[in-house]
């Protein structure tokens, strides 16, 4: 990772404080790296996804990539579109609890750990803003929509307004007008990457991206397959959906290919402790849940995290080659394919939940709730009633990113882990 | 093989099958509920029942002899029609109708040319739904009236008269004469001048609109109304249903009740025509299931979606 000075060089305290947390923030990083290589279950096709984790800052990923980036915040700007440009959706690195010191004065005391992990982050990198050729920012939560903002504020980092390009999500999905209005900023997100990257959007280049996607979409339903069976620990799922953004979607289909055979052959837990995980999204090297719920005897064998299995969409129906029809494919799929608890009209959200229950994969449901994560925080009040009422044992654990609540956690995880099995 | 690719070998099948298997003998009877146009000459293989029902609903002959195998024939072929109707439904628009799969093919060529498909906005689709109805009655109500002596002869089998089908599928039989305009008399002149516009303005339709005949088909009407009938049919757990859309991206119907419904099971709208697009691209385990009877034909999977279940990565984006 490289040390910058300070934005006022005046300053040697505050130069003081990005030095001593640059270095922690190294540390965390490599520490969780080598934690899961000298896991019992770490094999070589795995080593492909931390070599990614161990260095997903801008720099590293254009040379890896050796394609211009695109900074985006949440998955709701479809990553199909950047691809059809040769450009790289790059998302800003948000899991490091220790980064957010660097923006915890300014900002209000509870928010979202992920924006404030990720501001700090942004400080520790030199030339951060000019890594990125645009922002593609849409205004999903409350968090998101006041980010530029807080940049300013917390960071002193302003974007250029050239470069930003905000997408209007509509929070109704059901609507005739809501999709129509999200196709229309589709529409728009295109022409600004037109125009950004001085290139007219061929429908053949859409659709190749769309065959790209495709294909991930299908390693990674493979992967959630195995994962249906106990066989994919919450670590590696994780870890290999996290590395999604910081390598071109080509080379991280070709190594999750690759390391599937290595999950296929592994041996299957007993079903007891199988559960679901909902909640706020899970970015490495925030591993914390994902390691306790394991001490507990816990495993995750299915999630709706969108930093996990909502990683991005797939599927994309196309039933019109042409450049709307792709387009409005794309769009529908990223609007009412999506689960993300920021829209109003949600209620569907609970049978992504109910459905594979009743398959039989898990008996409970585990939410979490990062502290100032208010759309998931709401949510898990609404999920909890329709699912216990499916018979599902639900657990809400509210946490932030700190290590501070770790043994509190591991109790309730345990107590929670008999109670399944009672 | 995926369920597109068998669909098309069967529509295919079916199209050779109906338009130049009566060059083999072979004789399907005069009930089949899709378009098998018997103008295509000697080599239809069966005939579309649309056309026995106008030919013979005459009441007036119905009662005049009971005796008269004239009157117990048409008995026998609404019987027959029925079995097949209840054997398969609407699977005879989506996988057996000759004049669908011309429909199809226009569809292939203009995603092939990657042409922008025209949207029918719901708006417009719940104004047009009505016609085909309208069309029913008209090819219901109009016989009985000529057999009665209100209206003139000319009249008989008035829809097949003014059918794409009857213009339409005798050229892959190389016959073109159902183009010609017909002045023997007004009413002559009147319904072939009519037939002449459909049958150039209705490809077009055809080929910015998938499936655009099928909106106005009396028949796709006449086997709804006959649903109850039917053991085939497309049903929901709505309760596995994330919202996603797909469902209605993919129906060549644009049908949105499937995407829409809630609560019931029951999503087999009067536009459906049972093609089970829908299902092959809902990623929602279980959510959507063509059904025969109690059993499970087709039922939606993740795994299918993802190309997993047949050539991998291949099906969605073809």
């Amino acid at each position: 990772m490289t040390m910058t000075a300070s934005p006022n060089p005046a300053d040697s305290r505050r130069s003081r404080l990005l030095g001593k947390v640059g270095q922690k923030d190294q540390s965390l990083h490599q520490q969780q790296i080598d934690q899961l290589r000298s896991r019992a279950d770490f094999t070589p096709e795995l080593d492909y996804f931390l070599q990614v984790m161990e260095n997903p800052w801008p720099a590293a990923v254009s040379e890896r990539t050796g394609r211009p980036l695109a900074a985006i915040l949440c998955l709701q700007a479809p990553l199909e579109l950047f691809q059809a440009f040769g450009w790289q959706p790059f998302k800003i690195y948000s899991g490091s609890y220790v980064t957010g010191r660097l923006a915890a004065n300014d900002l209000p005391a509870i928010m979202c750990p992920m924006l404030r992990s990720a501001l700090g982050a942004m400080q520790l990198q030199s030339g951060f803003l000019s890594s990125f050729r645009a922002w593609v920012l849409p205004t999903t939560c409350d968090w998101v929509v006041k980010f530029t903002e807080m940049m300013k504020i917390s960071a002193g980092l302003a974007i250029e307004e050239t470069s930003l390009h905000r997408l209007e999500l509509p929070h109704l999905k059901d609507q005739d007008d809501s999709r129509e209005r999200w196709l229309e900023e589709i529409y728009k997100l295109k022409k600004f990457l037109e125009k950004m990257t001085g290139r007219v959007l061929k429908p053949g280049k859409l659709r190749e991206a769309l065959e790209t996607y495709q294909r991930a979409y299908a390693v990674l339903s493979r992967l959630t397959e195995l994962r249906r069976q106990g066989a994919v620990p919450a670590v590696w799922f994780t870890s290999i959906a996290n590395s999604f953004f910081y390598d071109t979607a080509e080379n991280w289909t070709a190594a999750v290919a690759r390391a599937l055979p290595a999950f296929e052959g592994r041996p299957r837990p007993g079903a007891g402790g199988r559960v679901f995980l909902a909640g706020s999204p899970i970015f490495f090297p925030n591993f914390k849940l994902l390691e306790l719920m394991e001490e507990a005897g816990l495993t995750v064998v299915a999630d709706d995290l969108c930093s996990s299995e909502r990683l991005f969409p797939g599927a994309v129906n196309i039933s019109d080659h042409s450049e709307f029809g792709l387009l409005s494919a794309l769009a529908e799929r990223y609007h009412q394919g999506c689960l993300c608890p920021t829209f109003a009209d949600n209620d569907r959200r609970v049978n992504n939940i109910i459905n594979p229950a009743k398959r039989e994969y898990f008996e409970g449901v585990v939410f979490q709730v990062l502290k100032g994560c208010h759309p998931y925080d709401l949510e898990s009040f609404s999920l909890a009633g329709p699912l216990q009422a499916e018979g599902l044992k639900f657990l809400r654990l509210e946490t932030d990113y700190t290590a501070e609540d770790s043994q509190n956690l591991l109790t309730r995880l345990e107590a929670y882990r008999h109670h399944l099995e009672a | 093989m995926t369920v597109r690719q068998l669909r098309l070998l069967v529509q295919h099948l079916s199209f050779i099958i109906l338009t130049y298997g009566g060059r083999l003998g072979l004789n399907l009877g005069q009930a089949l509920p899709c378009f098998s146009c018997p103008f295509v000459g000697p080599g239809c293989a069966g005939s579309c029942y649309l056309i026995g029902l106008q030919g013979r609903i005459g009441f007036g002959m119905v009662l005049e002899d009971l005796t008269s195998a004239w009157v117990w024939h048409p008995i026998g072929q609404f019987l027959l029609f029925l079995f097949l109707l209840a054997l398969l439904g609407k699977a005879w628009c989506g996988w057996i109708c000759p004049f669908g799969l011309v429909q199809d093919w226009l569809t292939m060529l203009r995603q092939k040319l990657a042409i922008r498909e025209m949207v029918i906005t719901p708006a417009w689709k719940k104004g047009l739904a009505p016609i085909k109805y309208v069309l029913l009655g008209y090819l219901i109500l109009v016989p009985p009236l000529v057999t009665a002596g209100i209206l003139h002869d000319d009249f008989f089998r008035p829809f097949c008269n003014i059918c794409p089908g009857r213009s339409i599928m005798p050229l892959f039989a190389l016959n073109p004469s159902y183009l010609a305009i017909n002045n023997n008399n007004d009413v002559f002149l009147g319904l072939s001048l009519t037939l002449l516009a459909v049958t150039g303005g209705l490809p077009v339709g055809m080929f910015f609109k998938e499936r655009f005949f099928c909106v106005f088909c009396p028949m796709l009407a006449l086997i709804h109304v006959l649903k109850p009938m039917t053991i085939l049919g497309l049903v929901k757990e709505p309760k596995a249903c994330v919202g996603c859309g797909n469902c209605r991206r993919a129906c060549p119907m644009d049908v949105t009740e499937v995407h829409l419904e809630k609560v019931k099971p029951d999503v087999q709208t009067p536009e459906c025509i049972d093609c089970a697009s829908c299902v092959e691209a809902c990623a929602s385990d279980g959510a959507l299931t063509l059904k025969f009877w109690k059993y499970k034909l087709f039922t939606s999977s993740r795994r299918y979606v993802a190309g997993l279940a047949a050539k991998p990565g291949r099906r969605l984006v073809p």
